[in-house]
């Protein structure tokens, strides 16, 4: 009829495409194994094998890479001393060394300092502040890692050559820790040490604040209605209750610990040498590979990446580690 | 009913033993009280010794970077080598400012796509693949970037023979920016409420233009988050960059050139004999912090305001 | 409302307080109000509370009720912006200006939450005498034996014995409560505070707890706040009524035995309120 033809508004299939199929049409899709494939769903199908691929690709190469290396050297990339550019030997053993020393301490700092940080953000600071507090933080862990070794080499480690090495040797035990060796570097597996903390810390910090601030209120004020100090409630409720997550994010502090490559590789020393001394210049794995890897050949080419395929296998562990650590947190929390 | 408790009488503590409880209770609760004051010092102790380096490192950026950036020579000269005649010559930073838009641009547009797609499929399916690919993306996003430069390195530099060259060193870039944009792009998707899934699939629309044309419009504002911290990210990396583009003192950008790049032209002159060019470094990295600042920044400020304005 | 259904509600409530006169006060609020950043919250509180006797807080939402509960073991003190004006004193000491610290004040004072909150990390028997604990006592002999005493006062010994080292979470809803109410009984503090303590439970769970507190009363003083008209009724002894005033500001309208309020209440509005005319 003319009245019901002229219509000015707008239909919603105008805007929407509609499904004009019949009702048991439609059902029986929805019920059906394998509903239809529009291009939509292939489109993302294909992202996700160029992306699955890709990561593939990722590990594969690099492990492929290093094969050669590892059929004949393992023993020599474990435990050797010493990198002899470009025939050989080629030792990994200063560069696990020199990783596992300035991380793990790095990691002792940032934890004890983080988590003091964090409490105080959670817990001391007002409200209206903590969302610039937690802005910063986010920015600090945004610096690049370039500029933190660009301090750190040439402002940190002068210092570390006027001030604090003359310091550090004055006390009687010091050298069977720091060693001595004379007024001849500022860069060393300590400085590293340092400049990793830093580093190290807005990551911890960001996740631990996370996870303390989700405590809930109430077992914060039921402890506190039993007589406890600010401190036992923090020390004996907050804590252990966040304890999973914090585990988390000190397995991930250490993950980008172990990663971190030019910060290092400009503080550190840059020698191949296997020794624990924190005041001697070391190296770490990430940061050996971008030293080395301008001039190598063939291989050398292959030992580096060799290296890359441990420090990949520590990397994902910490990383698998941390998750798993942060999903239980999040159950016992579900739980309360 | 049966299991309505019976109550017994309350057993008393023993009158001594109450006592004895006031007793331990008070003689412990100053002690107690201090401790607490001592940790809570300690605990604010421990904020400023972290506000501490960064507030000396964001210090010596500025005091030594600023004067360098002041000129506009920095931004458009190329580089020069200082002689002992003309030691503060040191020119400009313009090829390697060129070089990190360049790598920048190429790396966004490989990943951005597929990194997108990814991620809007990861929120919407269940599958098994879904979970596979979210664990790798999760992984990956925290791996080392040097790796990354590794596995560019033998692919694109050595296996397909381009060399040393900018689209080298962006394949590193997105590879390194790929996890983090289908992380956020997923959470993005996922933050989308249901209900309007619902009210378009109620409206009888097949389900791929409900995602299309109602649930990605309200996740764009997440997703350009996203990308926007990646793009953060990817410039200031250099250990990628590092193994695959080369270098060089010219305003390259095509992509099978080899490029320079801020970040390692910050890691070639760190360690130079002429001061003028150590002194040029911090130039480059304050332009760098400032570039990363107010990147997140910008995009913590739209996401916040597009909440507001939901 | 139904006629019948209230007349067995007055019923009840002459029952209860069919206890004899009041005796020494437990608590006394002089003209006590709390405000946040200078917004009046609740005002005008002028009663005292008498001890083992159950007192009420009853009210409509918003009237200040909790509000109040809070300011006696000083939880406000954790609120920037809280002030607590007037005097509140516990046996005759003004617990915020007197010679108490907060912390003994809470070992005097306990006080169980809406929702029941176990610490998750700890077992039955640790929750049960984490008060104890953190007051500094370590004798195993003496949190036996305080574990077991407030576990039975609290009706949930003869449940937990054989699993006291289970962890806390895996008690139901209104056992947990009543771990809760344990771990405040362990301290042996003189008043309870409670803050609608049955809200989040069910029916069976909340005619426990109930009847627990016509026992507890005679080891603690028991303040409890309700929503819920009729278990004031069941269960206190004394009743007082708080309504929001025009200024948003929750007030003191009316104190006396729980008969009176729910029979006879002077102010009409609280007879509104006992009718079910509104909250």
């Amino acid at each position: 009829m003319k009245d019901e033809e002229s219509r000015d508004d707008v239909e919603v299939s105008d805007v929407i495409p509609l499904d004009l199929r019949r009702h048991d049409e439609v059902v029986a899709e929805f019920n059906s194994a394998t509903p239809s494939r529009t291009w939509y769903h292939y489109l993302l199908i294909a992202a996700s094998i160029v992306f699955a691929a890709v990561s593939v690709g990722f590990v594969g190469t690099i492990l492929w890479n290093s094969l050669p290396e590892w059929a004949h050297h393992t023993g020599t990339l474990l435990g050797g001393n010493g990198w002899q550019s470009p025939t050989g030997p080629f030792g990994g053993l200063a560069m696990i060394v020199g990783t596992l020393e300035t991380s793990l301490i790095a990691l002792a700092v940032a934890v004890v300092i983080g988590l003091g940080t964090s409490i105080s953000i959670v817990f001391f600071i007002p409200r209206r502040f903590r969302n610039i507090v937690a802005t910063l933080v986010e920015l600090l862990a945004a610096v690049p890692s370039i500029v933190y070794g660009l301090w750190g080499f040439l402002v940190l480690a002068p210092w570390m050559l006027n001030t604090v090495n003359p310091w550090l040797n004055k006390w009687p035990f010091a050298s069977i820790l720091f060693g001595n060796p004379g007024q001849e570097f500022g860069t060393s597996l300590l400085l590293a040490s340092i400049v990793l903390a830093v580093m190290i810390l807005p990551t911890f910090v960001a996740i631990s604040r996370e996870v303390i601030s989700v405590v809930p209120q109430d077992l914060i004020e039921a402890s506190l209605s039993l007589g406890a100090t600010r401190w036992q409630v923090i020390r004996e409720v907050v804590l252990p209750t966040a304890r999973i997550g914090l585990f988390g994010a000190t397995f991930l502090a250490l993950a980008r610990a172990t990663g971190e490559t030019v910060a290092v590789a400009l503080v550190a020393g840059g020698v191949a040498n296997t020794q624990f001394h924190l005041l001697y210049p070391g190296t770490s794995i990430a940061a050996w590979i971008a030293t080395e890897f301008g001039e190598a050949q063939g291989n050398e080419i292959a030992a580096l990446m060799a290296l890359g395929v441990l420090l990949m296998l520590l990397n994902f562990g910490l990383s698998l580690i941390s998750r798993a650590l942060v999903n239980r947190q999040r159950r016992v929390l579900a739980v309360v | 009913m049966s299991d309505i408790v019976e109550l017994e009488q309350p057993k008393e503590i023993g009158h001594e033993m109450r006592e004895e409880i006031r007793r331990i209770s008070d003689r412990h609760r100053a002690r107690r009280q201090l401790r607490s004051r001592v940790m809570v010092t300690l605990c604010a102790i421990a904020l400023a010794i972290t506000a501490v380096p960064l507030l000396l490192l964001l210090y010596q950026l500025f005091r030594r970077g600023l004067p360098v950036i002041l000129h506009a020579s920095f931004f458009t000269q190329l580089p020069q080598t200082p002689t002992l005649v003309t030691p503060n010559a040191t020119g400009g930073v313009s090829n390697a400012i060129l070089g990190s838009l360049v790598l920048t641009a190429y790396a966004t547009i490989m990943a951005v796509p597929v990194g997108v797609l990814v991620g809007v499929y990861l929120a919407e399916s269940d599958s098994k693949l879904a979970s596979l690919l979210r664990i790798i993306s999760q992984t990956m996003a925290g791996a080392p970037s040097i790796l990354m430069g590794l596995f560019a390195f033998s692919f694109v530099v050595r296996a397909l023979h381009v060399g040393f060259s900018a689209i080298a060193g962006s394949f590193a870039l997105a590879v390194l920016m790929l996890p983090v944009i289908v992380i956020s792009s997923e959470i993005a998707v996922r933050g989308v409420p249901n209900t309007l899934r619902e009210a378009g699939l109620a409206l009888g629309a097949k389900p791929h233009k409900v995602s299309l044309r109602i649930v990605l419009p309200s996740a764009v504002t997440g997703i350009v988050t996203g990308i926007i911290l990646a793009v953060s990210r990817a410039i200031g990396e250099t250990a990628p960059v590092l193994l695959t583009i080369g270098g060089g003192y010219i305003n390259a950008w095509k992509p099978l050139d080899p490029v320079s790049a801020l970040p390692l032209s910050i890691y070639e002159n760190a360690k130079s004999e002429w001061p003028s060019l150590r002194t040029q470094v911090w130039g480059i990295a304050l332009v760098l912090v400032v570039f990363v600042f107010v990147l997140s920044l910008s995009a913590r400020m739209w996401a916040s305001r597009k909440q507001q304005a939901r | 409302m139904d006629q019948e259904f209230m007349s067995q509600v007055k019923m009840e409530a002459v029952e209860v307080s069919k206890a004899p006169d009041r005796g020494a006060a437990a608590m006394q609020l002089k003209d006590v109000a709390v405000s946040f950043h200078g917004r009046t919250a609740v005002r005008d509180c002028t009663f005292d509370i008498s001890k083992n006797r159950v007192t009420s807080l009853i009210g409509p939402s918003g009237s200040g009720k909790t509000t109040l509960l809070r300011a006696l073991n000083r939880l406000h003190d954790l609120t920037p912006g809280a002030k607590v004006s007037g005097q509140i004193l516990l046996e005759g000491t003004d617990i915020y200006r007197g010679n108490i610290t907060v912390t003994e004040l809470r070992t005097r004072v306990g006080m169980v939450f809406q929702r029941p909150n176990p610490f998750p990390t700890m077992s039955i028997y640790e929750n049960a005498v984490s008060g104890l604990r953190f007051n500094g006592v370590k004798k195993k002999s003496i949190l036996d034996e305080a574990a077991e005493s407030s576990l039975r006062s609290a009706a949930l010994w003869d449940s937990v014995e054989s699993r006291l080292k289970v962890a806390a979470s895996n008690l139901s809803g209104g056992e947990q409560q009543r771990l809760c109410i344990a771990r405040a009984l362990a301290m042996d503090p003189e008043v309870l505070l409670m803050d609608e303590p049955t809200s989040a439970l069910d029916p069976i769970a909340t005619l426990k707890i109930e009847e627990l507190m016509t026992t507890l009363k005679q080891r603690v003083t028991v303040i409890i706040v309700t929503h819920n008209m009729q278990q004031a009724a069941r269960i206190s002894d004394d009743c007082a009524f708080l309504l929001m005033g025009e200024d948003r500001a929750g007030e003191l309208i009316e104190f006396d035995t729980t008969e009176k309020i729910f029979n006879n209440p002077i102010d009409p509005r609280t007879l509104d309120y006992t009718l079910g005319r509104f909250g």
